[in-house]
């Protein structure tokens, strides 16, 4: 009876266990959208011409403008991301 | 549960059938000639009773199971739509960002041949100072 016992106790203690399968990660982002933007913008040289300062200053407004859309598209992709995660319930 | 998963349906089910025919049998054990199984009544319905409880309890455990992997499916379909829909989007900022970066380059290459073509000519009329490249060159440093 002792035996009975235990082995009734265990198998109600087996019906106890609920393991959880789903396991969901947030999606990794883009190579492209991790890549930093450069340190430093371009400098002008002592004696640039004005045809120097003007192509610097251009190529630095460019640099500008690749980090602003990088920035503009991690922001959009975090959202649109976290929109598609949260779907699932 | 590993007992829920390893015997089939149909064994509860029999067990459950078995024991309360058995226990119904009890109450019939003095018509039958055989006199010692009288004696055994009340253990044989504990056992039955016990049995027909373990098996009612595995049925609900059977049940709660498929219910739970059914929702685990769902759940399963649902997420692989979730990452399909999430690899589109990783396909689109990267196709976004890509056309978008090589129309900002184009547009300062554009302007990079303006200047050469016609700031050019302003190179000898207009002399930069030393201290207009130093502020230009001063606005460039980023945060060290």
């Amino acid at each position: 009876m002792k035996y009975l016992s235990f082995l009734i106790f265990l198998i109600i203690l087996q019906g106890c266990s609920s393991p959880v399968p789903v396991k969901r990660n947030f999606p990794q982002a883009p190579g492209v959208l991790l890549e930093p933007c450069p340190p430093s913008l371009k400098s002008l040289n002592s004696g640039a011409k004005l045809s120097d300062v003007a192509t610097t200053i251009v190529e630095n407004y460019t640099t500008y403008h690749e980090c602003a859309i990088k920035n503009k598209t991690w922001i959009e992709w975090y959202q649109n991301q976290k929109k598609i995660f949260e779907e699932v319930k | 549960m590993w007992i829920v998963h390893w015997l089939p349906s149909w064994v509860f089910y029999g067990l459950l059938g078995i024991s309360i025919v058995i226990f119904g049998i009890t109450y019939f054990l003095r018509f039958i000639p055989l006199p010692f199984l009288y004696t055994y009544k009340i253990p044989i319905q504990i056992a039955t009773v016990l049995v027909a409880s373990i098996s009612i309890y595995l049925l609900g455990a059977r049940a709660n199971e498929e219910h739970w992997l059914a929702k685990v499916r769902e759940l399963e379909a649902k997420v692989a739509q979730a990452e399909a829909k999430s690899q589109e989007e990783n396909v689109r900022v990267v196709e976004k960002i890509v056309v978008q970066n090589r129309v900002v380059r184009e547009r300062g290459q554009d302007v990079v041949r303006y200047v050469d073509k016609e700031v050019v000519k302003y190179n000898n009329v207009c002399e930069i100072p030393g201290v207009f490249i130093d502020a230009h060159n001063k606005a460039v440093e980023g945060v060290k």
